[in-house]
């Protein structure tokens, strides 16, 4: 049998074309829900078990069990399962499930303590290996390190540094599995080496050479790890629930290999779609089937855990792995990429309750079918568990086959890869030109010495003019560091398996970031319309500021303080395409924290818009809270008005509110907030997370977490099950605008 | 040019009208109900605000309120104490295509509703109470005469949603109930429904902050078994509600 059979031809047989198989054979669906199926029997046993040992995970303090003497590889262990009977899509990351690897090319130091911390002892040898043998990640960056570098890094001005684990952010195309099978990737891969990097025999061609065959390694340790389990993944998936099985493994040899940051999925639904759509009209797969397969592959990925330490969770809080899968979007053909395995895998948060992994990103546009906009919205008021991201403006920069890594970062899939570069602090930075360069927390040097400004009230021309030149400074010093981590990770935690199902000759993106940017922006705007008086100590440092006067406030939509929103990033992003990046990769920037906003505020002074030392910072894009006083629309314009194309790695944006704050009846509900997001859509405006529900429920579950477990909460950029979070993220998030309606 | 006096502005209401609308509060309001949850807008203040730049903000988020078949509400304060600015503001938007709903308690001339009513497309009738004792009692105003009859002017004339408070014990009584079914019976209405708001003390510690006391101390906020007792009243009188269910 031709594993094509029934497939609409095209040049995807000729070369590797993912995206042209989705064009020339999908089918767009427009109608309801209606014909979604509920959970079988099998699923349900299979998640049943899931939820004793996610319960028993979160009773023995966030970890349940740790194999301490193998280190992970795709090939490392044998086969596990869950409930093999039950299952209907199979393979986890080690023997038993939630049972965590141990990764340690990214360094040493995070896999000791985190084994240390939770009461694990890593093994001997192992240690010896990687402390004698091996030069892990983490070690070559840091003797790579400029002093400035350490000293910007451990003062708080950059935070989150992939320096001392996986940098991720990097998706596998792992639908390239299911479509042609593994050996015809190996002799695609082959045929580039011999063909195309042959010349000139200098650095980047060897290197190139090398990394080509490293990922051919990586494909044969694929199809051995696939045959372990029973499966040929050399050959192409046959029907859907192999395609869906082909696209599981590809994905598990990933996580098996990596501890990156942010492990995404891709934008798997509508290719599976074809493969469902051409089993039922065979009649050898029926709807429940499809749900079923649908079902069980999530499981799979709700289940994916890293080792990671507690220090790692106070900045990315809740164990996140941001197994974000893209769904929706409109082609550029103009018809909707929805499908109705787009439904299918939304309704997995009905099937199994919700839940924060797989991130469910829907790519929002007004064009989509307005019965798919309307089941979206039901399902956020319900679950609270998708964010949304603008195709509308996506699209013109990444094509329609982009998928979403991490939070709100674009890519073309299989082709673009990514440098992670976590993010600098703008508000410190600000405090840095209003101390002369000292860091307001230790009066140490940390930027360039530069006058204090004089007089007893702070005058903005002179602050804005330092702080261009901190910006300046600041963006120098961010490329080189980031320059140096990643030629560090490229030599010593390459990611083979996932660069494998990727372009041989691809784009590459840094995408730095920032944090901070509405204090900041907040802060110099008080400087401009009010008068701020610094309190400075012995060493000239400003420890504390006096306001006198009112002054607009980022989160109104007042054109005076969101112009400074627009001009900061602008500023930014040009100062950091003056320094040549690695490997010719094209700068980004995000507007993004995730949950290191409080992490973050803790590194930071007192700032001149009233905010005291250590408070936490607005999460990514968003207005301080409580200072947006003209209600949501006006908040998101504010949001809106920053450019993407200045921000090319997402603008991120979280709105919570309550039920009764989004209409009076459910229907009126999801209709706002499908209007919500048309608008937002239509004005240009990025990312945006949506939370619905009461206050008062999360301080119960502060109280009481045993009573909520699958409570998720959307932050800045992922989700989050709200009882794995820290005391102070919980009472961080509560203190966020809600937007309530008397 | 017409100033209007008003108080706050919200962008994203979703209770005060259908679909998403820009809501404009207007300064001023001389009904003094014991139960509202803006005291602050009795006062008619010093902010001001022109029809000109009113429709600009709006316009600012036309993207929303189009998306959700929604619009512009005037509420208050009472709006209908500044006839001139809303009539001027009410045509302009409807110049613009922008849906405009009134949310009044309908305590002022009937000039001033001749004067706005032409340019509303909905009004939101807040009744605060049909017997004159009980209204004496929730209000500073002794007789509800004209707000009933600017309730019957406008009723006749365009689709209105009447609000009624229910207040625990104070307004639910069957006998007031009652009453107010009589009343909506003997009105000859375009289109009216009836939207029952649960009464809620959210609102008190505006009263405070004010120096203002509080006459409904003590009176809890309703259940939505209080709304429930008393839709199904006004169902059972074939009343149709805004919101059923």
């Amino acid at each position: 049998m031709n594993v094509w059979n029934g497939f609409n031809k095209g040049k995807w047989q000729t070369e590797i074309d993912v995206r042209d198989f989705i064009q020339t054979n999908y089918l767009p669906y427009d109608g309801d829900d209606s014909f979604l199926t509920g959970v079988t029997a099998k699923t349900k046993k299979v998640w049943d078990t899931c939820t004793e040992l996610l319960a028993a995970e979160n009773k023995k303090g966030g970890v349940l069990d740790v194999d301490t003497a193998v280190v992970s590889t795709v090939v490392s262990h044998k086969p596990g399962y869950i409930n093999q009977e039950n299952e209907v899509i199979f393979g986890l990351q080690t023997e038993a499930p939630l049972k965590r690897g141990l990764i340690v090319n990214g360094g040493l130091r995070m896999a000791e303590q985190a084994c240390e911390e939770y009461g694990y002892k890593l093994d001997k040898e192992i240690e010896n290996i990687y402390t004698n043998h091996v030069i892990t990640h983490n070690q070559a960056v840091f003797g790579l390190y400029t002093p400035e570098m350490r000293r910007a890094r451990s003062l708080g001005l950059l935070t989150g540094l992939p320096d001392a684990y996986g940098r991720g952010r990097i998706i596998g195309d792992y639908r390239r599995i299911a479509l042609y099978g593994v050996n015809y990737l190996i002799e695609q891969k082959q045929k580039d080496k011999d063909e195309i990097f042959i010349s000139p025999m200098l650095e980047e061609t060897m290197r190139t050479r090398d990394e080509i065959s490293q990922q051919i390694k990586a494909l044969k340790d694929l199809i051995e790890m696939g045959r372990s389990y029973g499966f040929d993944i050399s050959l192409p998936a046959k029907n859907a629930i192999e395609a869906v099985q082909w696209i599981y493994f590809g994905y598990l040899a990933a996580i098996k290999e990596q501890n990156g940051a942010a492990m995404s999925i891709g934008r798997t639904s509508t290719f599976l779609d074809i493969y469902i759509t051409r089993d039922l009209a065979a009649g050898i797969l029926t709807e429940v089937g499809a749900q079923e397969i649908i079902d069980q592959f999530v499981i799979k990925l709700r289940l994916a855990r890293m080792l990671r330490t507690p220090e790692y969770n106070e900045l990315f809080a809740g164990d996140p792995l941001w197994v974000t899968e893209s769904i929706g979007g409109i082609g550029q053909d103009g018809r909707s990429l929805v499908t109705k395995n787009s439904y299918r895998m939304l309704h997995t948060l009905y099937n199994l309750g919700p839940a924060p992994e797989p991130n469910l990103t829907v790519l929002w546009s007004d064009r989509l079918p307005e019965n798919f906009k309307k089941f979206a919205a039901k399902v956020s008021v319900k679950t609270s568990a998708i964010q949304y991201e603008n195709d509308e403006v996506m699209r013109d920069v990444y094509g329609d086959d982009y998928g979403i890594t991490c939070c709100v970062s674009a890519m073309k899939l299989g082709k673009m890869m990514q440098f992670f570069g976590a993010r600098a602090n703008l508000a410190k930075s600000l405090l840095l030109s209003i101390n002369g360069g000292k860091d307001e927390k230790t009066d140490k040097q940390l930027a360039p010495v530069m006058p204090i400004p004089e007089g007893e009230y702070l005058d903005y021309e002179v602050v804005r003019k330092n702080y261009s030149e901190v910006l300046a400074w600041l963006a120098g010093l961010y490329v080189n560091t980031m320059n140096v981590i990643h030629y560090s990770h490229d030599r010593h935690a390459y990611e083979a398996g996932q660069m494998a199902l990727h372009d041989s000759k691809i784009e590459r993106l840094m995408a730095f970031g920032v944090a901070g940017l509405s204090v900041a922006i907040d802060s110099l705007s008080a400087i401009r319309y009010a008068k701020v008086k610094p309190i400075r100590n012995a060493a000239g440092v400003a420890v504390d500021f006096v306001i006198e006067g009112d002054f607009p406030k980022y989160g109104n939509n007042d054109e005076r303080v969101d112009s400074l929103a627009k001009e900061i990033t602008h500023e930014f992003i040009t100062e950091l395409r003056k320094h040549p990046a690695y490997r010719q990769a094209k700068h980004t920037l995000s507007v993004l924290t995730i949950t290191s906003n409080v992490m973050y505020g803790k590194k930071t002074g007192s700032t001149p818009d009233g905010r005291k030392a250590g408070e936490p910072l607005a999460p990514g894009a968003n207005p301080m809270h409580g200072r947006d006083t003209n209600g949501a629309l006006a908040a998101m314009r504010s949001v809106a008005n920053i450019s993407y194309d200045d921000c090319r790695d997402g603008i991120s944006y979280t709105f919570s509110i309550v039920p009764g704050a989004l209409g009076k009846t459910e229907t009126a509900r999801i209709n706002n907030l499908s209007a919500l997001l048309d608008g937002y859509s239509k004005y240009r405006a990025h990312h945006i997370n949506i939370n619905v529900f009461d206050r008062e429920l999360l301080v119960a579950a502060m109280k009481e977490p045993e009573k909520y477990p699958q409570l998720t909460i959307r932050v800045s950029g992922y989700a989050v099950h709200f009882v794995k979070l820290s005391h102070a993220h919980q009472l961080e998030v509560i203190s966020r605008t809600f937007y309530e309606a008397v | 040019m017409v100033i209007g006096y008003y108080h706050s502005k919200e962008t994203f209401g979703t209770v005060d009208g259908e679909g998403i609308r820009y809501v404009l509060f207007l300064a001023g309001c001389g009904l003094g109900c014991a139960f509202c949850h803006n005291p602050d807008t009795w006062t008619k203040g010093e902010r001001e605000i022109t029809v000109e730049e009113t429709l600009k903000d709006i316009n600012q988020y036309r993207n929303f309120y189009d998306a959700s078949g929604g619009g512009l509400t005037v509420s208050g304060g009472e709006p209908l104490l500044q006839p001139g600015f809303v009539a001027e503001l009410f045509a302009a938007c409807q110049k613009d295509g922008i849906h405009t709903t009134l949310d009044t308690a309908g305590f002022c001339k009937t000039e001033a509703i001749l004067q706005v009513l032409p340019y509303t497309d909905h009004v939101l009738f807040s009744l605060k109470a049909i017997d004159q004792k009980l209204h004496r009692k929730l209000t500073l105003v002794d007789s509800n005469e004209v707000i009933i009859r600017n309730l019957f002017y406008i009723a006749e004339r365009k689709p209105v949603t009447l609000r009624y408070v229910v207040i625990p014990k104070v307004t639910d009584d069957a006998e007031s109930i009652k009453k107010l079914i009589e009343l909506l019976h003997s009105i000859k209405s375009v289109q009216l429904k009836v939207d029952l708001l649960p009464y809620h003390i959210l609102g008190v510690y505006k009263w405070n902050e004010l120096g203002m006391v509080y006459k409904l101390e003590g009176i809890p906020a309703a259940t939505p078994k209080d709304v429930k007792r008393v839709s199904d009243m006004l169902l059972a009188a074939s009343i149709p509600l805004q919101y059923p269910k």
